[in-house]
């Protein structure tokens, strides 16, 4: 029996979903890992994802454990997610012994051995376990529980504390039953230490009820509905499917198939397809080719003859490799995933061509299955390679998760520490029937270590939920705060990061108004700068842009400009040419004896005083740099459609489809303001500050930039909106739609660096006079909020002292963005952890340590349909998702999920890096990005009607998916009532703070940011920041409740 | 009296460095990063230092020699055999000692923030510093046992570094690929040292090497034994610079962090066959033969590397073979006598090439920088529009050179399983020799269970 050829082709678009979706790392995406997955349910896929990938769902116990003594974690919480999931079966007495939630609860409390079984041996035969307490127990419990215990045993009698006695003493049984005298038995058992007498016989005790509940038969597992991706977790496939040899060869091939352009000669007969130039190259005669695959070119040449189609020979693979029908989807999926980077990348390759310079056609994700097959089927032909009886595989099936299997010593263990914890004494464990055992057992075999990791989790979100809920909550009590007049407004992108600069800026002049919007403005657009050779794509990820934007030199300067773009060149040119002569012959060894020698200046000025060498590069540059002076292409006739420019055959270039036209250009001007609801009070001055980042030696350069805009800087498309708003046309026809800006606002264009907090503006020289006092100084008061911001970021990097100042914080941060040795110019999205979609002034003023993504939205402006909520949630919660689980994944498991530590990363044909000498493409983010990050699901707080939401999740798919699904976390904000609500299980309930406090004074209080994180470098509360002088002043060291203060020892 | 302290100082400080970063972590000390970082600048500092004014003051006093004897240790006059620990400073040494305290000294910052709060800090600082102790030792040696001694530390430390990421399982397979590889090389260094003492009745290179400073020959040793010697010199060398056939090793060693790789493989470890030559240059002289022999080595891994390295797509491999490339000239350089030249080019190439590989990570940036600076995008495939079919020529040069001429699966399949399958058969019979004379009688039943055994081993 064969899988047809379509089941198979269905296949390998299924496993294709569940690829990473990572293209080419300039352009870093910022993507669910699951993406393909949304529409299951989070918990759901997180039972599975340990079989299917290989990978954590979740943290290790003990760094939860650690998170519970550090008070990250509490137990009232987890008290609450037990209950809640366990619903009314939350009070059943399991075994006559302890509810069930407080024995769940207390298996999470205490740090029992769960580790392996050699952990247990070595536990059992060196430690202390058997004959002493555990610290749990207090002194007068366990001298109550002796006594009692005594009692007991001389009262019944039972066999297992006389057996235990024996063993003590060293004597038959017979011996200790002829001792009947009470006296006997008292004075027989003081003589020893009660303790261990006790803890003898209650392991004894279990032990024997273990067996017993063993020897009962077992309870057959109710039949759950199984999901789609449940049938793909086959346990072994993925270690099946994977084998060195095979994977030593794809990389090499498959690096070469996906090369950019790096390596000197390419591969022959790449344009031929994956499958065409793999036969190509293989189906030639080579001496010494390695044992395993010397039949390869025989078997190519069959595969010739017998004209068989990729996806022919995929059948054809399975039917050798012995892979039943029911079973192929999973072992197809597993023989993709087990060289995912790879796979994923030329998935990419076919789908986002537009990513790629060179791209594949469709289908080659086949070809390379194809390959990939043929290749494990050779490999098995050899004695150590076999694939597991196929009926095994099918009981495997419908396992669940990676769930570690624990024999029944281990299980008696955790048990015999459990009965210390809760006090079952060994009075009341004999006491138990057979089915008691039983439920005992399934009971611990039901929470099991997947159960346990899962409570932790949602307990540490709910922890930081509750927090942020409850400072929200308290903070929109108060009305909102604005300024009358405002002086300056300033538009920054969403990201977290802006959140501290908005902070900042709005605590040195209380009359500055911020806002956020998507980094890309609304302005979607292929964009090539001055000086760069090729469009990138400004816009998040998941669109494709239909606009060209160029930038160009005025008219004045263009004479200059093409002198420059000659020298540059020039210079390219030589550059080109000493980059491969210098891994040639001649020109190698040339070079390496004259000018080698030399290559140590840089070396050692590079490593030794970065940020004089950058500075002196940029002073070199300055002289072949494109003019300073520039004009955006922005506009084109309304007849012309938007194309890129070409270039005719005389040489000249015809870009009359570059730029929107004036009713686009309206119409995304328009949706900015009104997306972001400032429609009326314009300050003279609005800017809209754009952000990138800049570092050196760090192939994930792009990870750092605008996410928004694709991994690319985000300054140009602040720069057009500005160009646009400032446009009288455009103002006129917004005019016309009811949006009046006054003549005296002034749109300002710029671009914030987040590593180096430096600023820079656009369009300055075409600012009327009269507005240069102004523009002055909002730019002194963004250079004093960026050195704030700089001061704020240093807690974070431990190589910076706590007690830095401003200015030297500035010269922190900017050395770091040169350092050559630095693999964390900046801590990025790092600390992301809600994300709130309102109005600035009704949460002004709090601080939110850099943790909240921060979109502007007035439900008050919008529509009674909510359209304009609509649009950007349809943008903002995918966008803002993306980020969050890229980073918490990465988080979770580094080296599954993320692309591990970046030190023996190595770029690998311009699309990725791997990990040393040759291993898989690494995707999703480095150790270095996530050493800090908290993963816990992205929370979207939303100021907004239930109502609307409830709508617009029935409308719209994706968010549906997020929010129902559960791969983000969702509460409201009412705009007219205040009240908060929080969505679980399908529905919105009220939030109901846990406070008495209904004024500001239920928040912590300082002055300026700065008191409240100055000296600390973990994760803050969130406070409120406000400069009155009625206020209670609260000391930030004494308030924090839950943040540094450990409220649990370790034990 | 100043050549005295310095040369003292270069070795010592080294020593102590190792002492001190190791002491700690063995009597289970924490050190901090900080001052782990800042004990590394100060000792590698003051050694360069010290060698720096060793070098001057034999320049201003036109010395060109200066042994520095640090006790003879054997001494066996009747059999003719000593062994004494001696460091000889001259005009080779000097610079190579000079080039690889400076280059350790950058790499050694460089790490020092690379691999902040990275878990395995501690751990690359002292395998670190051990290599730099090896690469002094070696460098300054002026017997071949002294150098043997340093050679072997730079072997271990290297092994190790390429393993440095313990938890996976390539790193390790491959720091065990290296280790064995230098192992074999070491094997033939040890060898070529015994002969020269059944030879010279002691290991002093000065003495060997004749009695004029180097590089002017005076080799006391007679043709053949200079070709036997040389020989076995030959393959120690090959194996530590990666020559044909054993260069399987030098883009594998990419494995550990990217300052280890550039110390190691761009800069250092990989000269120190070369150097190895170098020092003996005197000798090659007198065996034409060995001096063609050496210089066919050279041509054939000079060929072999830069058709290998213009297929490689990632930045790391490319480098290695680049540094292969230009390592196997620097050997075809010596096997000619010319000595200066290849002694700059070690300097020049070594430099040149660490900045190369720290900056690996910046090949991104770079190759967008180059496409801005050019004002055109370039790619594989856009040259030729017209897609011509690929000739045989071309599919088979570019099949060995991915495949990497498959010159590992030659020592793998031919060398070392032969050489396996041929101790196990020693193995085999000895035991049934041990079973026939401690009296079994049912000695071919016992053969045949121990075949199973060792099949089953």
């Amino acid at each position: 029996m064969r899988l047809s050829l379509e089941e198979i082709s269905k296949a390998v678009t299924d496993a294709a979903a569940l690829l990473p979706r990572q293209g080419p790392i300039t352009k870093f995406a910022f993507l669910n890992p699951l993406q393909g997955l949304e529409h299951e349910h989070y918990d759901e896929v997180m039972k599975y994802v340990g079989t299917v990938y290989g990978n954590e769902a979740y943290l290790d116990d003990r760094r939860y454990r650690e998170k519970l003594w550090r008070g990250r974690i509490v137990e009232s919480d987890l008290r609450e997610v037990l209950s809640e999931e366990l619903g009314p079966l939350s009070s059943d007495v399991v075994a006559g012994l302890t509810p069930r939630l407080e024995l769940r609860l207390a298996t999470l409390l205490h740090p029992l051995h769960f580790g392996e079984r050699r952990e247990l041996d070595w536990v059992l035969a060196e430690t202390e376990s058997l004959k002493h307490f555990r610290p749990e127990v207090s002194e007068t419990q366990k001298n109550s529980l002796l006594e009692e215990h005594l009692r007991w045993t001389i009262e019944s009698k039972h066999a297992a504390a006389l057996a235990t006695i024996a063993e003590q003493h060293g004597c038959t049984l017979e011996r200790i039953n002829e001792l009947l005298t009470k006296h006997e038995l008292e004075q027989l058992v003081a003589s020893r230490s009660r303790e261990t007498f006790y803890l003898s016989t209650l392991w004894r005790i279990i032990r024997n009820g273990i067996d017993i509940a063993e020897n009962c038969p077992k309870r057959v597992p109710t039949e759950n509905q199984v999901s789609k991706f449940a049938e793909l977790s086959v346990s072994d496939f993925l270690s099946m499917t994977s084998d060195s040899r095979v994977d030593a060869l794809m990389i090499q091939f498959t690096s070469a198939f996906l090369d950019q352009g790096y390596a000197s000669s390419s591969l022959p007969g790449v344009e031929q397809g994956y499958w065409n130039c793999f036969r190509l190259l293989y189906s030639r005669p080579a001496l010494l080719a390695p044992k395993w695959r010397r039949s390869l070119r025989k078997d190519l040449k069959v595969i010739e003859q017998a004209g068989l189609t990729p996806l022919e020979s995929i059948q054809v693979s399975l039917e050798e490799l012995q892979v039943r029908p029911p079973e192929s989807a999973a072992f197809i999926s597993a023989t993709l995933l087990s060289l995912r980077g790879y796979a994923g990348m030329i998935w990419q390759t076919e789908s986002r061509a537009d990513l790629f310079r060179k791209s594949s056609p469709p289908g080659t994700l086949l070809e390379f299955l194809a390959v990939r097959l043929l290749l494990l089927t050779l490999a098995r032909k050899r004695k150590d390679w076999t694939l597991n009886s196929p009926a095994k595989n099918s009981a495997a099936v419908c396992s669940q998760g990676n769930r570690r299997t624990i024999d029944s010593e281990q299980l008696a263990f955790i048990l015999f520490e459990l009965a210390q914890v809760l006090q079952w004494s060994p009075k009341a464990m004999s006491a138990l029937s057979a089915t008691q055992w039983q439920e005992l057992t399934h009971e611990l075999h039901e929470f099991d270590d997947h159960q346990r990791r899962r409570a932790f989790h949602a307990a540490f979100e709910r922890q930081l939920a509750k927090m942020a809920l409850r400072s929200f909550w308290i903070r929109t009590q108060e009305l909102p705060v604005r300024p009358k007049t405002p002086t300056l407004q300033v538009v920054c992108c969403i990201d977290a990061r802006e959140e501290s600069l908005r902070r900042h800026l709005e605590e040195i002049d209380a009359s500055v108004e911020t806002y956020g919007i998507a980094g890309f403005f609304g302005v979607a657009m292929y964009y090539r700068g001055a000086g760069d050779a090729d469009f990138s794509a400004l816009c998040p990820i998941i669109m494709k842009p239909r606009h060209w934007v160029t930038e160009e030199a005025v008219y004045s300067l263009e004479q200059a400009d093409r002198t420059r773009a000659k020298a540059r060149r020039f210079l390219g040119s030589a550059q080109r040419g000493f980059q491969a002569q210098s891994r040639g012959l001649l020109g190698g060894a040339i070079m390496s004896t004259l000018v080698g020698p030399l290559a140590t200046i840089p070396m050692l000025s590079r490593i030794m005083l970065p940020r004089t060498t950058a500075m002196m590069n940029q002073t070199a540059r300055q002289f072949i740099a494109p003019p300073t002076i520039t004009r955006l292409h922005l506009e084109r006739t309304s007849e012309a459609t938007a194309a890129p420019p070409t270039v005719n055959e005389d040489g000249t270039v015809d870009d009359c489809g570059v730029g929107f036209t004036l009713e686009e250009m309206t119409q995304m001007a328009e949706r900015a303001l009104r997306d972001i609801g400032l429609t009326s009070n314009f300050a003279p001055i609005v800017l809209l500050l754009g952000h990138c980042s800049s570092c050196i030696n760090n192939p994930h350069e792009s990870a750092y930039h605008c996410g928004a805009c694709a991994g690319n800087a985000g300054g140009p498309n602040a720069r057009a909106l500005a160009m646009m708003l400032n446009d009288v046309r455009v103002r006129r026809k917004l005019d016309g739609m009811g949006l009046t800006i006054p003549e005296e606002t002034q749109f300002i264009g710029g671009q914030h660096n987040t590593a180096t907090e430096e600023m820079m503006f656009f369009d300055l020289e075409l600012l009327p006079t009269r507005k240069i006092k102004q523009v002055r100084a909002a730019s002194q008061l963004l250079a004093e909020a960026a050195r704030r911001n700089a001061h704020e970021r240093c807690r974070r990097f431990e190589s910076a002292d706590l007690r830095i100042s401003n200015k030297d914080a500035l010269l922190h941060v900017q050395n770091r963005s040169e350092d050559l040795a630095q693999t964390r110019p900046e801590y990025g999205n790092g600390s992301n952890a809600i994300c709130f979609v309102g109005r600035r002034q009704r949460i002004r003023g709090l601080f939110l340590d850099r943790r909240s993504f921060l979109m502007s939205y007035d439900a008050t402006q919008d529509s009674p349909e909510s359209h304009i909520l609509a649009r950007i949630l349809s943008a903002v919660v995918p966008v803002c998702e993306g980020i969050n689980l890229l980073y918490s994944f990465s988080a979770i498991d580094p080296s599954g999920w993320g692309s591990g530590t970046k030190l023996p990363h190595n770029i690998t044909s311009l699309v990725g890096v791997m990990d040393g000498a040759a291993s898989d493409l690494r995707t999703g983010l480095p150790w270095q990005g996530v050493d800090i990050h908290e993963p816990v699901r992205l929370l979207f707080i939303i100021e907004a009607t239930t109502q609307d939401l409830l709508k617009l999740m029935e409308e719209n798919q994706t968010l549906k998916n997020i929010f129902r699904n559960h791969w983000s976390h969702l509460a409201t904000l009412d705009p007219k009532t205040n009240q908060m609500y929080r969505f679980s299980k399908d529905k919105f309930v009220l939030y109901e703070p846990e406070t008495n406090e209904p004024r500001l004074r239920g928040l912590p209080r300082a002055a300026k940011s700065r008191d409240w994180y100055q000296g600390r470098r973990e994760h803050l509360t969130f406070a409120f920041i406000a400069d009155s002088p009625n206020a209670d002043a609260i000391d930030p060291k004494t308030s924090s409740s839950n943040t540094n203060a450990p409220a649990r020892v370790p034990t | 009296m100043i050549e005295y302290t310095c040369g003292l100082i270069v070795i010592v400080a080294p020593t102590v460095l190792v002492l001190l970063t190791g002491l700690p972590m063995l009597l289970g000390f924490n050190v901090s990063e900080r001052s782990l970082g800042r004990l590394t600048q100060l000792l590698v500092s003051t050694a360069t230092l010290a060698a720096t004014i060793l070098l001057i003051t034999m320049l201003l006093s036109d010395q060109v020699q200066y042994t520095l004897e640090l006790g003879r240790w054997v001494d066996l006059p009747i059999e003719h055999f000593h062994f004494t620990f001696k460091l000889l400073f001259d005009r080779l040494s000097i610079p190579f000692v000079i080039l690889s305290l400076m280059l350790c000294g950058v790499i050694g910052a460089f790490a020092s923030r690379y691999l902040h709060r990275d878990a395995g800090y501690a751990r690359f600082f002292l395998l670190y510093v051990v290599f730099m102790l090896g690469m002094v030792l070696s460098s300054v040696a002026g017997t071949i046992e002294t150098m043997f001694l340093g050679w072997e530390l730079v072997g271990l430390s290297s092994a190790l570094l390429v393993a440095f990421f313990q938890n996976r399982v390539n790193p390790v397979a491959n720091g065990l690929r290296v280790w064995t590889i230098y192992r074999f090389a070491d094997g033939a260094f040890l060898l070529a040292a015994l002969v020269l003492h059944h030879l010279t009745g002691g290991g002093e290179l000065d003495v060997m090497m004749g009695l004029r400073p180097w590089p002017e020959s005076a080799c006391p040793l007679q043709q053949y034994q200079a070709l036997v010697v040389g020989l076995l010199l030959l393959v120690a060398a090959a194996g530590k610079s990666a020559l044909v056939p054993f260069s399987g090793w030098l883009p594998r060693a990419m494995e550990g962090p990217t300052p280890s790789s550039a110390i190691f493989y761009g800069a250092l470890s990989v000269h120190l066959g070369a150097y190895l030559l170098l020092r003996v240059g005197p000798m090659l002289d007198q065996s034409p033969a060995l001096q063609y022999i050496i210089i066919g080595t050279g041509c054939v891994t000079a060929i072999y590397a830069a058709l290998v390295g213009r297929v490689q797509t990632d930045v790391k491999s490319a480098l290695a073979f680049a540094s292969l490339l230009q390592v196997s000239i620097i050997v075809i350089e010596i096997g000619w006598g010319f000595r200066y030249v290849a002694l700059v080019h070690i300097i020049g190439h070594a430099s040149m090439r660490s900045l190369q590989l720290l900056r690996a990570p910046s090949l991104l940036r770079d190759h967008r920088k180059l496409e801005d600076n050019l004002g055109r995008t370039f790619h594989a495939g856009q040259k030729s529009l017209v897609v011509v079919p690929p000739t045989a020529f071309r599919l088979w040069r570019y099949r060995f050179a991915m495949e990497r001429g498959n010159l590992d699966t030659i020592l793998d399949e031919w060398i070392a399983s032969p050489f396996v399958k041929m101790f196990r058969w020693f193995d085999k019979l000895e035991h049934s020799w041990i079973k026939f004379l401690s009296g079994h009688r049912r000695v071919n039943a016992h053969l045949a269970d121990d075949a199973n055994e060792s099949e089953a081993s």
